[in-house]
């Protein structure tokens, strides 16, 4: 029950993943990658990880998706049409580099196949804690959260930089 | 798993979304009747005694009314948006736990619909997904009015919910869990004798900022730009008739009784009352009825102030989220911090 439940969701992050690229309109792009985002946060619920799932749904799918259609329907993008120059040179690159692609990544799954466990030990209370989720934050990996929040700082301040109006000389 | 198990798990199911849902005709009479008494008029008094079964009759009114589904609209997303309002309306509360244990036929039972550690944070998570039901039911209606009333609320709603999430971290700090069933544990029990342990009044900014981002969450007057009758028609839903308006009305209130129980739970200690303890299937009654007394209270204010307080500019709205709600919430965090390091709580 667990395992099906898990690779439905699976499945339906990927099938809305490839929805949202496939389709013309800019706002149902945004919605199917609402989608294949609840999807995700199924399968991490399933991997007992709620605290993550939670987090996905509130910042990406609450939050950043909602600022994607916010700034869609401000500007109110139509819906894209047909290039009337195909394009022939980078269609033919594009179709042997997914080809290239999809060889190397079966071959390489295929040659670690033994490598990977099939089933790695894994301890679903700890995953569920988030007090020690916490911890290990502020602790082991502290470099890197300081970092990331300095990080995004930058990006907060050059984003106000660039939306200002120039001022006069 | 016997039948009784069975039934156990249904009736915890079932009750949270059923109280929502028949509390809702109630308290748009609490509304209407309210509106009147402020502004000095009998409000609907005519059908029923004191006017009670006037929310029946505009249901059936609402209900055969035609249903119109405008051309030019997206029809998917059109008729997806109310759905999308109505169900996170009501699938809030399951978290939410509305009375102490109950034990029933050998079982103990603890009265909330899902017990789950992450609690608060399942709330935030649907409460922000909410507003993709206004925003949607704003752009797939292709009406100006709509669009303008979908796009403030997606501003409005982020820009709350960080001073809203903010100010209720300081409640987790002083709980040190996520679990609802924990937060209303931690505030039993009085301080000096007389006054409740509730978060209130330990962190009574906190309290204030989280109630007010709740207003602008549920889009009530003074915060409710998205609909702003004066400028916008009816904002996001001014396209929709019949029974897909009378959900997105139902959100609206359903939204408003979830608000103020989760205050409720997270500022006036949930169920509990200082110096008593539930014993018995009465004194388990009575833990409910206290809760319902406090949630009641808080939904008064909302209709209260609805008709008070007149509607903010959408930049005097945004002003006082970013400028005002958000760095007063981080103050609070810091006196949250300082209360849990010195062990006042």
């Amino acid at each position: 029950m667990e395992r099906l439940t898990f690779d439905l969701a699976g499945a339906l992050a990927v099938l809305f993943a490839f929805v949202m690229v496939a389709q013309k309109h800019p706002v149902k792009s945004v919605l199917s990658l609402v989608v294949s985002f609840f999807g995700l946060a199924v399968c991490y619920v399933m991997l007992s990880a709620p605290f993550i799932a939670v987090i996905q749904v509130i910042v990406y799918a609450g939050a950043i998706l909602v600022l994607f259609l916010f700034v869609l329907m401000l500007l109110n993008v139509p819906q894209e049409t047909r290039e009337k120059d195909p394009r022939p040179i980078q269609r033919w690159l594009g179709s042997t580099a997914i080809i290239v692609f999809a060889v190397v990544f079966v071959g390489v799954l295929a040659r670690s196949g033994a490598d990977i466990p099939p089933h790695a030990p894994f301890d679903r209370t700890a995953a569920a804690d988030i007090p020690a989720l916490a911890r290990r934050f502020f602790s082991d990996y502290l470099f890197a959260f300081e970092a990331v929040s300095v990080l995004l700082l930058a990006a907060v301040v050059g984003a106000f930089l660039l939306a200002q109006k120039e001022k006069k000389p | 798993m016997t039948f009784t198990d069975w039934a156990i798990l249904a009736l915890r199911v079932l009750v949270p979304v059923l109280a929502v849902l028949s509390f809702v005709p109630l308290i748009t009479w609490v509304e209407r009747r309210g509106a009147g008494f402020i502004q000095d008029r009998p409000g609907p008094n005519r059908v029923g005694p004191f006017g009670l079964i006037q929310p029946v009759a505009d249901g059936l009114k609402l209900f055969f009314k035609e249903d119109v589904i405008v051309h030019d609209a997206d029809r998917f997303l059109y008729i997806l948006a109310p759905g999308i309002a109505l169900f996170t309306a009501m699938v809030t509360f399951a978290v939410i736990p509305y009375g102490p244990e109950l034990t029933v036929a050998g079982r103990s039972i603890r009265l909330v619909g899902a017990d789950v550690s992450i609690g608060v944070l399942y709330v935030f998570a649907i409460t922000s997904l909410s507003v993709y039901g206004i925003v949607l039911a704003g752009w797939a209606s292709n009406n100006k009015f709509s669009l303008m009333g979908g796009i403030r609320s997606s501003a409005q709603i982020i820009s709350y919910e960080l001073a809203m999430t903010t100010a209720a971290a300081g409640v987790l700090l002083a709980t040190g869990s996520f679990q609802l069933t924990d937060v209303v544990a931690m505030q039993h029990g009085t301080w000096l004798g007389f006054l409740p342990k509730w978060n209130a009044i330990s962190q009574f900014l906190g309290f204030v900022i989280f109630f007010t981002a709740t207003f602008a969450e549920t889009n009530r007057t003074p915060f409710d730009l998205a609909e702003a009758e004066a400028e916008l028609v009816a904002g996001y839903h001014t396209e929709y008739s019949s029974m897909k308006f009378a959900m997105f009305y139902m959100a609206e209130y359903a939204n408003i009784i979830v608000s103020s129980a989760l205050t409720t739970t997270l500022y006036l200690g949930g169920w509990s009352l200082p110096g008593f303890t539930p014993r018995g299937l009465v004194g388990v009654l009575f833990s409910i009825a206290v809760f319902l007394a406090k949630t009641m209270a808080l939904v008064w204010v909302f209709v209260w102030v609805r008709w008070t307080v007149p509607r903010f500019r959408f930049d005097q709205l945004l002003r006082l989220g970013w400028k005002i709600a958000l760095p007063a919430a981080l103050v609070n965090l810091l006196w949250a911090a300082l209360l849990a390091r010195w062990k006042v709580v």
